[in-house]
């Protein structure tokens, strides 16, 4: 067991992390105020787009995996670094799956916000997104 | 000792032999519904559409039974129904219309046939796919089929939800069984 443990430690799977200038990005198709950007960097980003900061427990196996897979999952329900990639329809559908996750409230996973602290959302934060999708929603074109 | 490995191995092996006979039973299931839809697809003077707004209309009515197993099953016919569709046989508008709205909707789909157990984000992405379809239905005649399109003004806390139906009564897919026939029809299709 121990000595499974010590070889999966050399098993690391990729990184998310670009390091390139998201030209794609949320904030270029869309007006994204500072504060809203301030909340998504801290509590969505980590999983939903192309730079995470990984936590020192990523780098040790199993959780490298488990973390991984997160990400994995995450971007492909939605990445902020690629939502210029998405059709206008598309835009459209992701703010209103935003808003009802936030609502509901099933995001941030409850796992991600039990060892990241400060993503956690207040309920102002919740206002904030919310305000700020429902104006997005009502700009978009053929709504 | 050995009998032991041996008593594991065939734990293994049984265990192994169980889920993969359950995935058969799905995979069967799935393919049986790949060939019912290839079926109403193709035949000639039939819409090129007609599989996927069937697997709509089903899942339309699960909902309105409150019923989030088989609205799960027809999401999965739904995008089944996307991806096969004869891309050839639509029209110019139709063809416009549909890769305008195919990843959104297919994107729905899974989710509800992902979703089973959570009725209420089932009819979340059901009030936005219903969106799409209509962009579909409205520039399709679909030959000898009445289509109508429904509001419920109640549905999301009074922010309302629309639907696609195939009945001229309402059967209300948002409120379900609490509240069958709210709503009101507000367009007609031929």
């Amino acid at each position: 067991m121990l000595f499974v443990l010590a070889v999966i430690q050399f098993i690391q799977p990729d990184r998310n992390q670009s390091g390139q200038a998201a030209i794609l990005d949320i904030s270029r198709i869309y007006p994204v105020p500072e504060s809203v950007q301030g909340i998504l960097r801290e509590s969505c980003y980590d999983c939903h787009s192309d730079n995470t900061r990984y936590p020192w427990y990523s780098f040790s196996q199993p959780a490298a995996w488990w973390v991984s897979s997160h990400i994995r999952k995450g971007k492909s329900e939605l990445n902020f670094n690629q939502f210029g990639s998405y059709s206008a329809r598309r835009q459209r559908s992701k703010l209103k799956s935003i808003a009802s996750s936030i609502k509901d409230p099933t995001m941030p996973l409850p796992s991600y916000t039990l060892i990241h602290r400060n993503a956690l959302l207040s309920a102002k934060d919740r206002q904030l997104i919310l305000q700020w999708t429902a104006k997005m929603i009502s700009r978009s074109p053929n709504k | 000792m050995k009998k032991i490995i041996f008593s594991m191995a065939a734990s293994i092996l049984w265990l192994a032999a169980c889920t993969s006979g359950k995935k058969t039973t799905s995979a069967a299931k799935a393919s049986d519904s790949a060939l019912t839809s290839v079926v109403v697809a193709k035949p000639i003077g039939k819409a090129p559409t007609e599989a996927l707004i069937n697997a709509y209309l089903q899942l339309k009515n699960a909902l309105t039974k409150d019923n989030d197993n088989e609205a799960a099953e027809a999401g999965k016919s739904l995008v089944l129904a996307i991806t096969i569709i004869d891309k050839n046989a639509l029209n110019a508008e139709q063809s416009k219309a549909f890769s305008d709205i195919a990843d959104d909707a297919k994107e729905h789909a899974e989710h509800i046939s992902a979703s089973e157990g959570n009725i209420n984000h089932q009819r979340e992405h059901f009030e936005t796919l219903s969106q799409d379809i209509y962009e579909l239905v409205k520039i399709e005649s679909t030959p000898g089929r009445k289509l109508y399109f429904d509001h419920c003004p109640m549905y999301n806390q009074g922010k309302g939800g629309n639907w696609i139906s195939e009945t001229k009564d309402i059967h209300n897919p948002y409120l379900g069984k609490a509240m069958p026939d709210c709503g009101r029809m507000i367009e007609e299709f031929n």
